[in-house]
């Protein structure tokens, strides 16, 4: 029995490394198709649009209440002995710093994720794949190029509008709905040991490294795809669940390198 | 011409393809013919390294294609087209777009000289500019047989792989490509490699057929060499008689 769970761990082990050093080695390769992106700005154009319009309703309903659920959470804990202003300020900082943009890149995974892998993976079973190949067409140029420099791209513009949507519902719970805080003490709250960096690591280096996150592996997943539609369904589900771990896993380390 | 040399594949340990020799001369049309399951389309795919083979060697004109590095091997490829089983058309591209494509990224000219192209692709197989705007879903499978044929010419291949092309065709379609591989042997002067099942379709535009069972190819000839006790040795009876 021992022996069985041992072999059952190389195994697992194995199946791990060789997971990284094949989404390592997809990454090279993307990373190496940068120079014929102009080839490949039709398939750009559709991506830049899929991730920004068809993710512009869930974006702004998370969004709108990440402000509202963080100021409800940030009101119920003060005490007398904080300032409000303070309050307004830990809230805004944990917001753009880190709940907007992680529970963003999560749901996104969930939609952007799961639907790469699927389209790439419906593409893979169906041969149309191997079909770009025969047309002397790079799959990883033409598909997974495209779609990591969308997420790479389109998930900080989304981060900022997301995050500005969090700033008005937060100011609208405090202010305007309660009256907990004046509107001026909100903005100075905002104003407190202002950074331009940490605005620049929330809003546009956290996402776009989850944008690139999510997009390079629901394509990894998706060409990895075998089988008919049980197949498609399995490389949609390991794309969501890695995306998730790789997501809460990178914003430790790059808060721990950056910041 | 092309040779191929003691070409094998395995998946999972399991032989599908053991040793493989087959010559086809520039210009003839090759049948591949075996029952389902022998290791057909394996083979083509090999040849263009749609798979990559195990060992062996697969040469065009005395180039080994399976030694060549990824660049130089894709500018190879430009002179074979595939047309798969199932088409492998692409579903987010309309038939316009599908056609396109190849002449968009490989051979940029102007939009009224890849119009005129995609219409005589078009006309050559039969179709006219109805189904430019149409997407690969709204075809019936005869058509889309048909455009991924169109799409394969629009390439003027030197080299045409067919898989299964008859598949899934009623009797009526499966005659009309025939005639059309036929055609298109005359119009271009193509090589043509086509595995099938279909003992009719192997009769219609075989100038030469290669039997293929078990992995092997044991019988390469034309068509009148084939004795019934081959084919016989070939198929089971019930599937010899379903055909």
């Amino acid at each position: 029995m021992n022996r069985n769970v041992y072999i059952s761990l190389g195994n697992k082990s194995a199946s791990f490394f060789t997971n990284v050093y094949d989404i390592a080695s997809l990454l090279v390769a993307t990373i190496k198709a940068v120079p014929s992106f102009w080839f490949y700005r039709r398939q750009l154009i559709e991506q830049l649009y899929s991730f920004s319009v068809k993710t512009l309703p869930i974006t702004s309903v998370i969004a709108i209440f990440v402000g509202l659920g963080a100021t409800v959470q940030g009101v119920y804990q003060s005490t007398s002995l904080v300032p409000r202003y303070v309050i307004i300020n830990t809230i805004f900082k944990s917001t753009i710093i880190e709940l907007s943009p992680i529970i963003l890149a999560l749901v996104l995974a969930g939609k952007l994720g799961a639907s790469l892998a699927a389209e790439i993976g419906s593409m893979k079973i169906t041969e149309q794949i191997d079909a770009l190949e025969t047309m002397s067409l790079d799959p990883v140029g033409f598909l997974v190029l495209p779609r990591v420099i969308a997420g790479v791209i389109m998930l900080p513009v989304m981060a900022i509008f997301a995050n500005f949507l969090s700033i008005f519902s937060s100011y609208f719970v405090s202010t305007i709905a309660t009256s907990w805080i004046s509107s001026e003490e909100f903005i100075s709250g905002l104003q407190m040991g202002y950074k331009t960096f940490e605005i620049v690591f929330g809003c546009i280096l956290k996402p776009a490294a989850f944008g690139g996150l999510i997009s390079l592996l629901g394509s990894y997943f998706g060409l990895r795809t075998t089988g008919g539609a049980r197949g498609v369904g399995e490389a949609s589900t390991s794309a969501v669940v890695t995306s998730a771990v790789m997501i809460v896993i990178f914003d430790y380390y790059l808060g721990k390198l950056l910041l | 011409m092309i040779s191929v040399r003691e070409l094998r594949k395995s998946f999972d340990g399991q032989p599908v393809l053991k040793s493989a020799d087959l010559d086809i001369t520039d210009g003839e049309t090759m049948v591949i013919l075996g029952p389902s399951g022998q290791g057909k389309t394996v083979l083509i795919k090999s040849m263009v390294r749609l798979l990559e083979p195990d060992s062996g060697s697969v040469t065009f004109d005395g180039q080994d294609v399976l030694r060549l590095k990824r660049k130089p091997f894709r500018e190879f490829m430009k002179c074979t087209a595939f047309v798969f089983q199932n088409s492998a058309l692409f579903d987010f591209l309309s038939v316009d777009e599908n056609l396109r494509l190849y002449l968009r990224m490989h051979n940029p000219s102007s939009i009224k000289v890849m119009d005129d192209e995609i219409i005589e692709a078009l006309a050559t197989v039969g179709l006219d500019r109805t189904v430019l705007n149409k997407f690969p879903e709204e075809l019936s499978g005869g058509m889309r047989k048909r455009v991924a044929i169109a799409r394969a010419i629009v390439k003027k291949p030197r080299y045409l792989f067919y898989d299964e092309p008859t598949t899934g065709l009623d009797k009526g379609n499966a005659e009309k490509i025939s005639e059309l591989i036929r055609a298109l042997k005359a119009r271009y002067g193509v090589t043509s490699i086509i595995v099938t099942h279909d003992i009719a379709l192997m009769h219609d535009v075989s100038d030469r057929v290669a039997l293929l069972k078990d992995g092997r190819i044991f019988f390469v000839g034309r068509r009148d060499e084939i004795s019934p006790q081959t084919l016989t040795s070939l198929y089971e009876a019930g599937e010899l008689n379903g055909l």
